[in-house]
């Protein structure tokens, strides 16, 4: 994987979040792109063509749930995680996009290798389907 | 059943003896008939009877005293009441008031020790108020049950407040102490060798990243974003605590041996980094009795390990704090009417009824403050209610020890 080749987008409402996690995936060397809200993220991610997003639970807007199963419909290609406050697994709506338990992660991450490790799966599996999107 | 009671009220007659005799057949059929009714009427109730005059002496008790007391209702008659069952000694000694008085008297929830079994009983007391004035019905209930569910259901609530106040706090809480902990580690990284870019930056404004770094270090810079990181995890863990009061489990199951579960807790405790610390746990001595041993339990393992050894914490913490000569902590795996028991008893202080119905309750510690907040059993509840389906109580004796019962079903339900 090449991460100079990876491109995430982080939705999230709170900036401070948004600039944390930002700057840590930035350093990692991904290339970063912000949303601050589920509609914002969805004007842009068609053009974006992330191959992950990670998006908050409770946003201003729309719902990060809601807003993963309407990006799926434009993106289907992208890796999708959550990075939620709560104690969250995936609903039923979000289990049938092919989200599991690992696409999850809880506020604070303490271990953020794990996050890097999962962004590296998705990106070496999903390269394929990447320009289809 | 006794009744010894009575005087022969046709003896003085001045009818024939004929006559005499046709009424007292009538009468002794009647009287047979509603002294068996009688019978019947108090040995049927489930409470505990017994009429006593001021002294206290009896001069009826119903068929559940005979067993309770184990004194036959014949032996009784004339005996002390407090002698029968002493245990209820303090609330019979007001008797006499309440007949002078022609007031009832009531004492809600009398505690009662039987064996290792904490149980529960209410008692009334009745003066009566005809011409057998001067005596008392005593009536008492074993009202353990009742208590139990009332205690459990009291718990629950409290849970689940602090467990809706906990998913709402959580993510207000969440996302800041995220953003505290990301930038730690981004701060961390902003100086590390190993990211180009910050060579770069360095460079640009006339410095070198190793001078930059040997400054950090000779401040203490690093250890204090080390501090900075672990505070925010400690930080992190009492909000994940605290989100199990309202979790339903769904966690992950399995079935285990369920003295091997034990095993591991306790191997755990012993070198636990807490308990190493601050409670000498190499110096109390562990008692196993496992009398189910090769019993298989369906848990999530690594939670009711948590659980469990929350307890043994407390156990320890407590003996040690009250310099127990001989300190001993004694675990037991049981099995009773379908559930799984363990047990976890210490010698220790014990504490005070007070105490024992708030040891559940989130956020109350008896330890200073800084040493516990509080949430131990509270998350030990938990997960023995909501996730496990089970039950867990309490039993206490200041000055002998206390003991902690664990329940959970042997056949997990669904859902």
């Amino acid at each position: 994987m090449n991460k100079s080749e990876v491109s995430i987008l982080i939705v999230d409402d709170d900036e401070i979040v948004r600039e944390s996690m930002g700057a840590f995936l930035e350093d990692e060397g991904f290339i970063i792109h912000f949303a601050d809200s589920g509609e914002e993220a969805l004007e842009n991610i068609a053009f974006l063509r992330p191959v992950v997003c990670i998006s908050d639970m409770r946003l201003a807007g729309i719902s990060g749930e809601a807003f993963i199963v309407q990006a799926y419909s434009v993106c289907p290609a992208t890796g999708y995680l959550l990075h939620t406050g709560m104690a969250y697994s995936p609903s039923p709506e979000l289990r049938a996009l092919g989200m599991t338990q690992e696409d999850v992660f809880q506020k604070p991450i303490t271990h953020f290798s794990v996050l890097i490790n999962r962004i590296a799966a998705i990106a070496s599996t999903g390269r394929m389907e990447y320009s289809a999107c | 059943m006794i009744e010894k009671a009575g005087t022969d009220e046709n003896s003085d007659s001045a009818e024939g003896p004929l006559q005499k005799k046709a009424d007292s057949r009538v009468l002794l059929a009647d009287n047979e008939r509603l002294k068996k009714a009688l019978i019947d009427v108090l040995d049927t109730l489930p409470s505990i009877i017994a009429r006593i005059d001021r002294e206290g002496r009896v001069d009826l008790v119903n068929r559940q005293l005979e067993l309770f007391s184990g004194v036959s209702a014949a032996e009784a008659f004339g005996v002390l009441l407090e002698s029968l069952i002493p245990h209820f000694t303090p609330q019979l000694r007001q008797v006499a008031e309440a007949i002078d008085r022609q007031n009832p008297i009531s004492f809600a929830k009398i505690q009662y020790c039987s064996g290792t079994d904490v149980l529960y009983f209410s008692m009334h007391v009745y003066p009566l108020r005809n011409e057998n004035s001067g005596m008392a019905v005593i009536r008492i209930d074993d009202i353990t049950e009742h208590v139990r569910i009332e205690e459990s259901m009291i718990q629950s609530e409290k849970m689940m407040m602090v467990g809706g106040l906990a998913a709402g706090m959580a993510h207000e809480i969440n996302n800041p102490l995220g953003a505290i902990m990301q930038h730690a580690q981004n701060i961390e990284r902003r100086v590390s060798l190993t990211i180009p870019a910050n060579s770069k930056a360095a460079e640009e404004v006339g410095v070198s990243l190793d001078q930059v770094r040997a400054y950090l270090e000779k401040r203490n810079i690093f250890e204090f974003l080390e501090h900075i990181r672990t505070a925010g995890s400690r930080a992190a863990e009492i909000v994940t605590n605290m989100l199990k009061f309202s979790r339903r489990g769904h966690s992950r199951i399995e079935t285990v041996v369920l003295a091997s579960v034990l095993d591991q807790v306790l191997a755990l405790a012993a070198t636990d980094y807490d308990m190493k610390k601050l409670y000498d746990f190499r110096h109390i001595e562990l008692v196993r009795e496992y009398s189910a041993d090769t019993l298989r339990v369906a848990m999530n393992v690594s939670e009711m390990e948590h659980a469990l050894l929350n307890i043994l914490k407390n156990a320890a913490q407590a003996i040690s704090e009250a310099a127990v000569a001989n300190p001993r902590i004694t675990v037991r795996t049981l099995s009773v009417d379908g559930m799984a028991a363990i047990e976890v008893e210490d010698n220790g202080p014990g504490m005070d009824e007070t105490i024992r119905l708030r040891i559940f309750d989130p956020f109350f510690s008896t330890k200073e403050i800084g040493v516990g907040i509080g949430l131990g059993l509270s998350v030990t509840y938990a997960i023995v209610t909501r996730e496990h389906h089970g039950t867990i109580e309490a039993w206490s004796q200041p000055g002998v020890g206390s003991r902690f019962t664990i329940k959970i079903p042997l056949h997990r339900r669904n859902g």
